[in-house]
């Protein structure tokens, strides 16, 4: 990739995703709507809400860390999707492998945390705890995957990862690993909040969590951010399973496919409490993970 | 020459500056900056040169003692020195009106002192006596503030005594065996040693430097010493006096007996290294939890600190070019955060006079800079990219992972997340949330007592984004030892060791965040409220109740805290309860009369007398 081209894909993946991103927020609403048999509004909700909530009068600030956390977790979102090759492209992959985008994207979920902890209400810093206790259960089988791939590869970049699934279809991740790529299914409602795990941001009990105080353009950004963090995981999962793809439009027809059986599970399912989820993470998931990565052990890269 | 000028500044400087604070406590600060900050001068004029000086013999052992400066003890040299003099700023203003500052003072450079003693020791009998100052002068520190820092420090000093009963026998049988005591005529020596000897003599030294370092199953008298200690204490015993065992460790796999020797020490699959690295995994794995479970700032970030040390003992223990970078860098990286996280709790103490993580919040908007000191410590814990943990870090989970070491990864892996549970909690229950009523006025700390937070948080920052100019020095380290070097440029890693390169992130992020916050900023300005004006259901907010602090992490806590007692701790607690009992027996010996001192003696004498008619030598 000439250097003209790596910047202008800089500048241009993030817009992308921003809008991919966007559009799966509009279409998770329809589906799960339809499933429960309501009409649901339209797909482009979402730009409507976000345009909306981004020119509102009256915006209030609890300090500091309030507006500057959220900066940083955005940033922090917009600098993984560039270290996630996506359909071939990956602009800045030879600056992070996979142990960096591991780290990474921590920064997004601190960011959020320190601007939630710094809005001074309980039910934020309980979503905040709630947050880092649910990282801790799907962290654990999410490495054990992450360790399996990079182990049998014996690499840890990303771009070498998708490359060795390049062969053909049956050299894709989830052929090559089924148990870790069905432990990290397990795990992805988990990562991604959603349905029966949306319990950081539970509307009911603890008044949406991290964003309770979040109004105007701070809940704006917030979506933005979640939005990115949707992406992020589920381009991840099209990278280390699904082969990753020789273009953007398969790679986001992958994603959409990922996305839309998440979907399917999650709409049908109530919420789980924090502590069954954490049990949740640990048991199948977990054993599953164990067993792929004792299995890559066994038979060798 | 050069070398023993360091050391005398040192140790005469700290009873120079008792002397001086009897004279005019006025300029007893400014005097023991000055007697910190010298050696570390002279230090950085020394940069990777290697020296070796005589200084003295010991006639009826028939060995010279004698001073080595070499790329190794340069680099940790270089960290005690900086961090002593900056606990030592810091100490000013925290220390100002409590009792007994002459002997705080001169205590605090006799245990600098005494470290510089241990890493420019040239043989194993220097490095054997400066190891006992620096022993005995941290003990009388712990227990500087009386009550429980008592029994904190006789723990310590009990530990500290059977490592180093262990550590001498281990340096008598070299002596008897090899005549010698100097390092570089030992590491000669050795290396036609048999397997057993060396292990034996490994085994020994891991005894004494494993507690010192804090692996489990020696580390229980961390916590309690750490805690009671007075803060910039704290910050030198957790960010470099500890690491003083890593330095031995070091000094003896890889100065003494070299990479070779250590490749014999195996029974089938099983090899030393093999096993140190588990026990590192495990010092990682099991403190840092535990460290989540903790309410006491000073507590919690004790146990981070022994799980921390870890991390160095799984990169030394693997043994490749990457651990043994990563191992040592991550020791200068966690003195560093460490360093500024007990001066930040410090600071906070010293404002509101607790640390009990329960009780305080929203000290951001009073102590700003001791906010972003505590956070940039904890960042570089948690090893967010931008900060120096992350870097070497980094460097021990690719050789892990490279070396097909999965399990020992995922240990340090999953350590990280608890890092984030414990260092979230840190911040947040101190600097976020609600502040209570009781705190509405307090100041930031006054400028002696910033001033070491920002260097430290500098440089944390520094050697984030240009990692290259700590591992220029450890590569000098590895060169030196006749080890492959870690190939580094300024900022970042050539390609035949991976894809990491700081700068570009730090751009990326740089640019990222400055385009959301014009988009932060293009929209309407928001307007701030006071904490009072928060959504609580329609209720009215509680006026200092209104936080969630207390067991922070409740839900994760009840699944994992059965798993996370400290058992080991319990078992020594058992083995002293027992052995107390035999002891107060055993004291009736000591009956106050003089004949019976008497009949002892004779008793004794008469036992030797009767050994020697049946000829047995002693």
């Amino acid at each position: 990739m000439s250097t003209f081209m790596r910047v202008v894909w800089i500048v241009t993946l993030p817009v992308i995703a921003l809008l991919i991103s966007v559009l799966f927020l509009g279409l998770f609403r329809k589906i799960t709507a339809r499933i429960q048999r309501r009409y649901g509004p339209p797909v482009y909700q979402p730009v409507i809400d976000l345009t909306k909530l981004l020119t509102q009068h009256s915006n209030i600030s609890h300090g500091v860390m309030f507006d500057m956390g959220l900066i940083i977790a955005l940033a922090g979102s917009v600098v993984t999707v560039l270290l996630i090759p996506a359909g071939g492209i990956h602009p800045l992959s030879s600056s992070g492998d996979l142990l960096v985008i591991i780290y990474v994207m921590l920064i997004p979920v601190l960011g959020m945390a320190l601007a939630a902890g710094d809005s001074g209400n309980p039910n934020a810093s309980l979503g905040v705890s709630r947050k880092l206790i649910l990282g801790l259960g799907y962290e654990v089988p999410f490495l054990l995957v992450l360790l399996t791939v990079m182990t049998h590869g014996e690499t840890t970049s990303l771009v070498n990862v998708v490359q060795m699934q390049a062969d053909s279809i049956l050299s894709w991740g989830v052929f090559r690993f089924p148990l870790s790529a069905i432990a990290t299914f397990l795990i992805l409602p988990v990562m991604l909040g959603i349905h029966p795990f949306d319990i950081v941001g539970a509307p009911q009990e603890i008044s949406s969590g991290p964003q309770v105080e979040f109004g105007g353009k701070y809940l704006a950004l917030a979506t933005i951010e979640q939005a990115l963090q949707l992406f992020i995981v589920i381009a991840l999962f099209v990278d280390l399973f699904l082969g990753g793809a020789a273009n953007l439009g398969t790679f986001f027809l992958k994603m959409l496919g990922v996305f839309l059986i998440g979907i399917f599970i999650g709409a049908v399912y109530p919420r789980f409490r924090i502590d069954q989820a954490l049990r949740y993470c640990w048991k199948w998931p977990t054993l599953f993970a164990l067993a792929g990565l004792i299995l890559v052990m066994i038979i060798g890269g | 020459m050069i070398m023993v000028s360091i050391l005398l500044i040192a140790f005469v400087g700290a009873g120079g500056t008792c002397l001086v604070g009897r004279g005019n406590p006025r300029f007893r600060g400014l005097v023991a900056s000055l007697v910190a900050f010298l050696p570390l001068i002279i230090l950085a004029f020394l940069y990777g040169r290697v020296i070796s000086i005589d200084y003295a013999s010991v006639p009826f052992l028939d060995i010279g003692l004698s001073l080595r400066l070499t790329p190794l003890s340069w680099f940790f040299g270089i960290a005690i020195a900086a961090l002593g003099g900056l606990a030592i700023v810091f100490s000013i203003s925290y220390m100002q009106g409590k009792e007994r500052l002459n002997y705080y003072y001169s205590m605090m450079l006799l245990v600098n002192a005494s470290m510089l003693g241990i890493v420019l020791s040239g043989d194993f009998l220097s490095f054997y006596i400066f190891w006992e100052i620096m022993s005995w002068s941290t003990y009388l520190l712990i227990s500087y503030r009386g009550k429980q820092a008592l029994g904190a420090g006789l723990k310590y000093i009990i530990m500290s005594i059977i490592g180093s009963s262990a550590m001498l026998l281990a340096i008598g049988s070299l002596y008897i065996s090899y005549g010698t005591l100097e390092i570089p005529s030992l590491a000669t020596a050795l290396q036609g040693a048999s397997a057993w000897y060396a292990l034996f003599v490994l085994l020994m030294f891991t005894i004494a430097f494993g507690i010192k370092n804090a692996i489990l199953p020696l580390h229980t008298w961390l916590p309690d010493a750490h805690s009671e200690a007075v803060s910039p204490f704290s910050a030198i015993l957790s960010g470099i006096l500890v690491r003083m065992g890593l330095y031995g460790l070091f000094l003896l796999m890889f100065s003494v007996l070299g990479l070779n020797t250590l490749n014999r020490l195996s029974y089938g699959a099983i090899s030393f290294n093999l096993v140190l690295s588990w026990v590192g995994a495990l010092t990682i794995l099991f403190p840092i939890f535990i460290a989540v479970l903790q309410d006491d700032a000073k507590r919690l970030i004790a146990w981070s600190s022994i799980g921390h040390g870890g991390y160095m003992i799984l990169g030394i223990g693997v043994a490749t070019t990457l651990g043994i970078a990563g191992g040592l860098f991550h020791a200068l990286n966690y003195a560093i955060c460490v360093a500024l996280l007990f001066l930040a709790v410090g600071a906070v103490e010293y404002r509101t006079g607790t640390r009990d993580l329960n009780k305080l919040g929203g000290l951001m908007k009073r102590m700003p800079i001791t906010f972003t000191g505590a956070l940039i410590g904890s960042m570089g814990l948690i090893g967010i990219p931008l900060t120096n943990g992350f870097i070497s870090k980094w460097l021990i989970y690719k050789t892990l992972i490279l070396s097909r070491y999965p399990f020992l990864a995922f240990a340090a892996l999953i350590g990280t997340w608890g890092t984030v549970l414990y260092g979230y909690k840190l911040v947040h229950n101190v600097f976020l949330g609600q502040l209570p009523e009781q705190y509405k006025e307090i100041e930031e700390v006054p400028w002696t007592m910033r001033v070491p937070m920002i260097v430290l948080s500098g440089f944390v920052v520094l050697f984030g984004v240009l990692p290259g100019i700590p591992l220029k020095a450890i590569s000098v380290i590895q060169t030196h030892l006749g080890m492959t070097r870690l190939e580094t440029s300024l900022f970042g890693m050539p390609k035949a060791i991976g894809e990491l390169n700081t700068l570009n992130i730090f751009f990326a992020l740089l640019v990222a965040g400055l385009i959301a916050y014009a988009a932060f900023s293009a929209s309407r300005r928001s307007r701030r409220v006071s904490q009072y004006d928060n959504y609580a259901a329609g209720a009215r907010v509680p006026v200092g109740g209104y936080q969630h602090s207390v067991r922070f992490y409740d839900q994760a806590d009840r699944i994992i805290r059965p798993y996370l007692r400290d058992r080991i701790d319990d078992f020594y607690g058992w083995i002293a309860t027992q052995s107390t009992a035999f002891f107060e027996q055993l004291r009736k010996i000591y009956t106050g009369n003089i004949n019976t001192y008497a009949t002892w003696i004779v008793l004794f004498v008469a036992v030797l007398i009767f050994m020697g008619l049946l000829g047995w030598r002693i």
